[in-house]
């Protein structure tokens, strides 16, 4: 008799917490944790663990050793090979962004704009666009470093040229940023055509009757309308090419002369390179190059922010 | 007029395109075409686009390695690596996108802006203690090492909350009045509604893993143990004096996401466009 009447309660139960839809307090937690977990774990206490050992002389394997604003001191200011690496290495690295995010952001819109009009063979053409980003860095190196070739590649076969082209500046950075609009420019392209075909055709069609030029449509129909999702691939393009790692390191090995060492091959040597590591050291580096990489983009955002 | 003009911009642009195409087609076809190459032949003729002898020892020599550069090897490290991460990635995803999207609790939105706000830091800033993290487990060289970060990711969470959110509550409500629990709710009602966006992010997720470079190179010293993507940088310190055999291991590595990309084309284009009516 209990046992039902408990029964009809839980009945009752459950159907007024259906009603309210109200469940109980334990509920979220079991779909939250697992990853919740894994976030802590594996990104959360690396990422305080990664400003505090900036702090400290660490080698990776003994207890950091604080020593406060030291790591700092000894690669913003003083005359130490340290100093060179991060001035050198940030500088390339920014001289990378420079040098790449316009054909990365300039060149997919061209072609977002191409394939806007409907042409043969566009699905295909944008289909064969998007494919290199599916492919890694190292793949992608191998493959071009036999177009560059000095011996082989077919650029210098073919035209009977006998350039170094990863050897010697300027080209040493221009096979790089090939490589890199090459490699990247897939996502910003599909972006901007999803972007392209939401703008109203009323609009051109009132420049029509106007009379304006192909040209002056572009410029006050076409980027105003998509200026929200050029700005999030301006963000998001100066990010990813801020952490450009795999093209120096495998193209041009930071050569010639280390014109092209960039600073997270710097970050990288110093804490797992051969010899004692310096991870309290590199991390500060991390930590800089972090702190560029975040004031760059809330200055983007600033800029272009809507001003209305 | 008007179809004339659309028609001379239709025809401008195809040149364009197919202009532009040809530099993305040859790089890639010129190496496909060298790995079915002999290194002599690539030595002594000079520019030729297609083999004179076609070959496929290059190949061959590359999967039966099993010392210094074991290919297969790391081609089937790659695959439990990225098979392994999608799969963490799609349950842990769902589950938390579920509760967001779904399930009333205290300090929802703060908990969710807050995972999403930390996706602002660059990567750079906790690859050295994530390092240490691995070794003190012991996972360093082992799978682990990628498929646990692959799943700390909060941007997944929100495309697939968002996907969830327009699906609309009487849903739920019919299936509570039928006596379905929280949980049935998720896995009868919400998944199934939910399949293209967890296609998308699997997919990604799969790519992501298999393509990534720094962190593997960082975690991975055993040979046997590492995936092709860091496995590569090896194969070509190699293979320096051997340019049909290195490129012929460059296509072995991008073979699986090609296939990917030919079957499941429609997801990857459709998930640019998923991100943007998101974010921009």
């Amino acid at each position: 008799m209990e046992d039902m009447l408990n029964t009809a309660k839980t009945a009752e139960n459950v159907r007024t917490k259906s009603r309210n839809s109200k469940p109980t307090k334990s509920h979220p937690l079991y779909y939250l944790l697992p990853h919740l977990i894994i976030f802590s774990i594996f990104f959360l206490i690396p990422l305080v663990f990664g400003i505090y050992v900036s702090f400290t002389k660490w080698d990776l394997v003994r207890t950091p050793d604080f020593v406060g604003l030291e790591n700092y001191k000894n690669i913003l200011f003083s005359n130490s090979i340290f100093h060179d690496q991060l001035t050198s290495g940030l500088w390339h690295t920014i001289l990378f962004v420079l040098l790449s995010v316009p054909f990365c952001i300039v060149v997919p819109l061209l072609l977002a704009v191409a394939l806007n009009t409907k042409p043969f063979l566009g699905k295909f053409f944008q289909g064969l666009f998007y494919l290199p980003s599916l492919f890694s860095i190292s793949a992608v190196v191998i493959v071009w470093s036999l177009i560059f070739n000095p011996n082989y590649g077919p650029l210098n076969t073919l035209f009977h040229l006998n350039q170094v082209w990863t050897g010697t500046q300027p080209w040493a950075w221009m096979t790089i940023v090939i490589l890199t609009v090459w490699w990247t420019i897939g996502g910003n392209m599909i972006i901007y055509q999803a972007a392209l075909n939401g703008i109203s055709k009323d609009y051109y069609e009132a420049a029509d009757m106007d009379g304006a030029s192909s040209w002056s449509k572009f410029i006050h129909i076409t980027l105003p309308s998509i200026r929200g999702q050029l700005l999030y691939t301006i963000v998001t393009t100066t990010i990813a090419q801020f952490n450009i790692y795999g093209q120096p390191l495998m193209l041009t090995n930071g050569g010639p002369n280390g014109s092209t060492s960039v600073l997270m091959m710097n970050i990288q040597q110093n804490a797992f390179g051969s010899g004692q590591s310096l991870a309290g050291l590199s991390s500060a580096m991390a930590v800089i190059l972090g702190i560029c990489i975040t004031v760059v983009s809330m200055v983007q955002l600033y800029l272009l922010r809507d001003k209305d | 007029m008007k179809t004339k003009q659309n028609s001379v911009s239709k025809w401008t642009s195809f040149i364009f395109l197919l202009l532009l195409a040809i530099i993305w087609v040859v790089p890639l076809l010129y190496g496909v075409m060298s790995s079915f190459k002999s290194n002599i032949e690539m030595q002594s003729v000079g520019f030729r686009f297609l083999p004179i002898n076609w070959i496929l020892t290059n190949y061959s020599r590359l999967l039966q390695n099993t010392s210094n550069t074991p290919v297969f090897r790391w081609f089937l490290n790659s695959l439990v690596i990225a098979g392994g991460s999608t799969i963490l990635v799609l349950v842990v995803t769902s589950l938390s996108a579920f509760a967001f999207s779904r399930l009333r609790f205290k300090g929802r939105n703060t908990l969710f802006y807050f995972l999403l706000s930390t996706m602002m830091f660059p990567a750079v800033m906790n690859i050295i203690p994530l390092y240490k993290i691995m070794t003190f487990l012991g996972w360093a060289n082992t799978p682990w090492a990628m498929i646990f970060p692959a799943a700390t990711g909060a941007l997944n969470i929100f495309l697939v909350r968002q996907f969830m959110d327009n699906i609309p509550l009487a849903y739920d409500e019919a299936a509570r009045i039928d006596g379905a629990s929280d949980w049935q709710i998720f896995h009868i009602v919400i998944l199934p509604l939910v399949k293209p966006v967890l296609y998308v992010v699997a997919l990604f997720t799969f790519t992501g893993s298999w393509n990534d470079f720094l962190w593997p190179s960082i975690v991975f010293s055993d040979i046997n143990r590492m995936p092709i993507t860091p496995g590569l940088k090896l194969l070509q310190g190699m293979y320096v004096a051997d340019i049909p055999t290195l490129m012929a291991g460059a296509i072995i590595a991008i073979i699986p996401t090609f296939i990917l990309y030919l079957v499941a084309q429609k997801y990857f284009l459709q998930s640019m466009s998923l991100s943007v009516g998101v974010k921009g």
